[in-house]
C-alpha cells in the first residue's frame, strides 16, 4: 500500500516536472532535497530521541565523498551519490559509537562542535580544495531525453528519485519492529533496557542510517549548486533542517515534503515580503530571519506534533 | 483504520500543496531574446546587501539604479527603459549560486544580462552553477578584482572592471620599495582566489614580505585580528602592513589597533576593495584619527573631489535618484559601472541580443568614457577593464590626495609584465553624463 503511495506521488511529481519552467524544478529540487535531510532528522530524534544539532556536518561528509569519487575517481555520477550516503553512513556509525553514551543536551553540544569544526577542515586538506572546494558534476541529461530536456529537470529527477527511494525505505523502517523498537527507546530507555533492547546498539545503528541518509541529500545538494565547499554546510543549515522538522511534526515522516517546502518558500516569502513593505536596513536584513524563529515557537507551542497531529485531532471531534 | 486514512489524508494534502506550489505560475512564453522587450530591459544584478559584506558593499544596486533611472528619466536606450533586478546573496557562495540562477532562468526573473556580480569566491561558483557560459549570458563588469575572470576559456562572457588584485599588488609593490625601503612589509589577506591573486601580484613585483597572514572570508575575528597585531607590532621600525581584504576585515584590524594603542606603530596600507574611508568611518566606527595617513590606491578621483566634473555630475544624480544616501566611493563605483553598462548597450545597437553586446563591448569597449583614471582595455582578445592605479593618502576626513601631492598614475597587466608609467588623458564627460555613443 506504502510503495504504490510512493509510486503514485512519483507519477505526479513525472508529469508536474514537464509543465512547469526550470527555476521551479530547480527549486523543487532544493525542496526534495531538504525534504530527505529532514526525514534523516526524523528519523534520528523524532523515532530514536537522539537530538543532533549537527546534521550539516554529515551533509558535508557525504557531499565531500560524493566529490570525491565523481572529480578524483572519476567514478560514475550515480556511484558517487550512493558513496556519499554510504561514507557518511559509516561516518556515522563510528561517530555514533563514541557518541552512544551521551544522552540529551551533551550529545547535542557535541553535534554542534562537529557542525562547527568539520567544514573548516576542509581548508586543513588541499585534496578537499579548500576554501574553492571540488567540483559536484553529474553531466548533462542523457541524450535520449532529447534537447528540450534542461539540465534543471535532470536535477529535479535525480533528487525526487533519490528523497522518493530514501523516505520510503525510510517509512518502511519505521513501521517495523526496528520502528517500534527506536520508539520505545525514545520514550523510555531504561524500560527499553529491561525487556531486553540492545538500546546502545540501536542507538548507533539509528545514528548510522540517519548519517547515511543526510550524506546522500548532502551529495544532492551540492549536486545543484555544481560544486561542494566548506561554505555550502554553515551552522545554520543543521538549525534550518531541526526547524523544518520540528514546524511540520518531528514525529512523523509525513510532513517531510511540506518542511522541505518551507525551507525553500520562507526565504522567497520573506523577501517579497519585504520589498513590498520597505523598511530600514536592519529590518530588511533580519526580518527573514525573525519569520523562521516565529515560526518555530508557534508551531512548538501550537503543534508540537505537526500539523498531521492537529487533522486528526480534528476529525477526531467529528 | 482511521489512523491510516488519516495519515494518507496528510500525505496526499502535502502532496497537493507541494504540487500547487510548483504550478503557481505558468510557462511564460519564450522571449526572442531573454529580458528584452520593445519597452523595457532586464538586467539583473546578485550582490549583498545584509551582513558584514552589504554594510561594505550594499550600496552598489541603489547607486545603479539611481544611475539607470536617471537615464531612464532621459529616453533610456533607444526608447527601452533599463530595469534592475537585484538579489542579496549575503556575500555567501551558495546563496550567489542560486540567487544567479534565479536571475537568469526564464520562469525566475528571466534577465538579459548580468551587471556588476559581486565577489571572487561567490561569483566563480555561481558562474558555474548557473550556467552562464551555456546560455551566452553576459557578464558585465563584475566587481571583483580577481584576475581569472579574464580568462575566456573559463568565462566565455565575462567582462571585468576592476584593475586585478596582481596588477594592485604589482603597482603597490613598486610604491612601497620606492617609499618605505628598510621597512619590514607585513600582509594580511583573504584565503582564496582573491588575496592568492595578491600574494602572486607581490611575488611579480619583487617584494619581500616578512610576514604573511591568510584568513577564511570575512571571518578575522577581533581576537586574531588583536594577537596577530600584537606579534607584528615586535617587528623593528615601523613596518608597512597590507590588508587585501574586504571593508568589514580592514575595520576589524584598525579598530583591534585602536584598542591596543597600535595605531601609529604601523604604516597602514588598505587594498583598493577594503579601504573605502567613508565606510570604514560611517559604517564601521573606525576613528577618523586612525585612518589619516593611511596609504590607499585608486583609479578613481576621490569622491569628494567635487571639482571632478564626473563626481560632480553623479552626486547630482544620487541625490536625486538615491535619496538618503551619502556618496561615497562606493556609489560611485557603481554610478560608473551604470554608465559603462548604458553604454554597453548602447554600442549593441537597437537589434538588442546577447551576442551582439558581447560583440560590441569587444569591438568599443575601450573607447568607452567614465570617471576612471586608467584606460579600459576591452577588446577582441581582452576582457579587462581598467589596468591601473594611483596611490594616495587619506586625511581626518577621509578624502584621498595624492601621495606626495602629485597624481602618478601606473599601469601593468596580470602577469610578469612591466609597470609604466600613465599618460593617458580621461575623456571629457558626455553632456549632463548621458551618454550618446553608438
Amino acid at each position: 500500500m506504502r510503495l504504490v503511495l510512493f509510486i503514485f506521488f512519483g507519477w505526479i511529481l513525472l508529469i508536474l516536472g514537464d509543465r512547469v519552467g526550470d527555476f521551479k524544478l530547480y527549486q523543487g529540487s532544493f525542496v526534495a532535497t531538504y525534504a530527505l535531510a529532514i526525514a534523516s532528522i526524523i528519523l534520528l530524534t523524532g523515532y530514536s530521541g537522539q537530538l543532533s544539532l549537527g546534521h550539516s556536518a554529515l551533509m558535508a561528509v557525504g557531499a565531500y565523498a560524493g566529490a570525491l569519487a565523481i572529480f578524483n575517481a572519476g567514478l560514475h555520477p550515480v556511484i558517487g551519490l550512493i558513496m556519499a550516503a554510504l561514507v557518511a553512513g559509516v561516518f556515522g556509525l563510528i561517530l555514533g559509537l563514541i557518541v552512544a553514551r551521551l544522552t540529551g543536551p551533551y550529545l547535542a553540544g557535541t553535534t554542534l562542535a562537529l557542525a562547527i569544526s568539520l567544514p573548516t577542515l576542509a581548508n586543513q586538506f588541499p585534496i578537499l580544495g579548500a576554501e574553492e572546494g571540488i567540483v559536484f558534476d553529474v553531466g548533462l541529461p542523457p541524450a535520449r531525453f532529447g534537447e528540450d530536456f534542461s539540465q534543471y529537470k535532470w536535477f529535479f529527477w535525480i533528487c525526487c528519485l533519490a528523497s522518493l527511494i530514501m523516505v520510503w525505505f525510510i517509512a518502511n523502517l519505521v513501521s517495523t519492529k526496528y520502528g517500534r523498537t527506536f520508539r520505545a527507546m525514545r520514550d523510555n530507555p531504561i524500560a527499553a533496557q529491561l525487556s531486553g533492547i540492545n538500546v546502545g546498539r540501536l542507538k548507533v545503528t539509528a545514528f548510522a542510517i540517519s548519517s547515511g541518509v543526510a550524506g546522500l541529500s548532502g551529495g544532492l545538494l551540492v549536486m545543484l549548486i555544481s560544486g561542494v565547499s566548506p561554505s555550502a554546510f554553515p551552522l545554520s543549515l543543521s538549525f534550518s533542517i531541526l526547524t523544518g522538522a520540528v514546524i511540520t511534526g518531528l514525529y512523523n515522516l509525513k510532513g517531510v515534503i511540506l518542511g522541505g517546502l518551507v525551507l525553500v518558500a520562507i526565504p522567497e516569502i520573506a523577501d517579497s515580503l519585504v520589498s513590498r513593505v520597505g523598511g530600514s536596513e536592519g529590518f530588511i536584513a533580519t526580518f527573514p530571519g525573525f519569520l523562521v524563529s516565529a515560526l518555530l515557537i508557534l508551531a512548538v507551542v501550537f503543534t508540537p506534533n505537526g500539523p498531521g497531529h492537529l487533522i486528526k485531532k480534528h476529525h477526531k471531534k467529528k | 483504520m482511521i489512523r491510516i486514512k488519516s495519515m494518507k489524508r496528510v500525505s496526499i494534502v502535502s502532496a497537493v500543496i507541494a504540487a500547487g506550489a510548483m504550478v503557481l505560475t505558468t510557462l511564460p512564453a519564450q522571449a526572442a531574446t531573454p529580458g528584452v522587450t520593445a519597452s523595457e530591459i532586464k538586467l539583473g544584478i546578485s550582490s549583498p546587501t545584509s551582513g558584514s559584506a552589504g554594510t561594505a558593499y550594499g550600496k552598489i544596486p541603489g547607486a545603479m539604479k539611481a544611475y539607470f533611472s536617471y537615464i531612464n528619466a532621459n529616453g533610456g536606450v533607444y526608447g527601452r527603459k533599463i530595469t534592475l533586478i537585484h538579489r542579496d546573496d549575503k556575500y555567501l557562495p551558495v546563496l550567489a549560486a542560486t540567487r544567479t540562477t534565479q536571475l537568469v532562468l526564464p520562469d525566475g526573473d528571466g534577465v538579459f544580462a548580468l551587471v556588476g556580480a559581486l565577489g571572487t569566491a561567490t561569483h566563480t561558483k555561481a558562474y558555474k552553477a548557473a550556467s552562464l557560459a551555456k546560455e551566452n549570458v553576459p557578464d558585465l563588469f563584475v566587481n571583483t578584482g580577481y584576475s581569472g575572470f579574464g580568462d575566456t576559456t573559463k568565462y566565455p562572457t565575462t567582462f571585468t572592471v576592476l584593475p586585478s588584485y596582481a596588477m594592485e599588488a604589482k603597482i603597490m609593490s613598486k610604491f612601497i620599495k620606492e617609499n618605505f625601503a628598510g621597512q619590514a612589509v607585513a600582509l594580511i589577506a583573504q584565503d582564496d582566489e582573491f588575496g592568492i591573486d595578491g600574494v602572486s601580484g607581490f611575488k611579480a613585483g619583487g617584494l619581500t614580505i616578512a610576514s604573511t597572514t591568510l584568513y577564511p572570508q570575512s571571518s578575522l575575528t577581533d581576537a586574531r585580528a588583536k594577537s596577530l597585531l600584537t606579534g607584528l607590532g615586535a617587528l623593528a621600525g615601523k613596518p608597512v602592513l597590507v590588508m587585501m581584504g574586504t571593508t568589514d576585515v580592514t575595520a576589524t584590524i584598525l579598530k583591534a589597533a585602536e584598542s591596543l594603542k597600535l595605531e601609529s606603530k604601523f604604516t597602514w596600507i588598505a587594498g583598493s576593495v577594503g579601504g573605502d574611508a567613508n565606510t570604514l568611518v560611517g559604517g564601521f566606527k573606525v576613528e577618523p584619527a586612525t585612518i589619516n595617513g593611511m596609504l590607499a590606491a585608486s583609479f578613481f578621483p576621490d569622491a569628494k573631489d567635487t571639482k571632478d566634473e564626473y563626481v560632480s555630475q553623479f552626486m547630482k544624480i544620487n541625490a536625486k535618484y538615491n535619496k538618503g544616501v551619502s556618496f561615497d566611493n562606493v556609489v560611485l563605483q557603481g554610478m560608473n559601472s551604470a554608465m559603462l553598462t548604458v553604454q554597453a548597450l548602447r554600442a549593441a545597437g537597437k537589434n538588442l541580443t546577447r551576442e551582439g553586446l558581447i560583440s560590441a563591448i569587444e569591438n568599443k569597449g575601450s573607447k568607452f568614457v567614465g570617471a576612471g583614471l586608467v584606460p579600459l582595455n576591452y577588446s577582441a582578445t581582452s576582457r579587462v577593464g581598467y589596468n591601473g592605479y594611483w596611490f594616495g593618502q587619506l586625511n581626518a576626513s577621509g578624502e584621498l590626495k595624492p601621495f606626495g601631492g602629485k597624481l602618478s598614475i601606473f599601469t601593468t597587466d596580470s602577469g610578469d609584465g612591466a609597470i609604466q608609467a600613465s599618460n593617458f588623458k580621461r575623456p571629457t564627460m558626455p553632456k549632463n553624463g548621458i551618454p550618446t555613443n553608438s
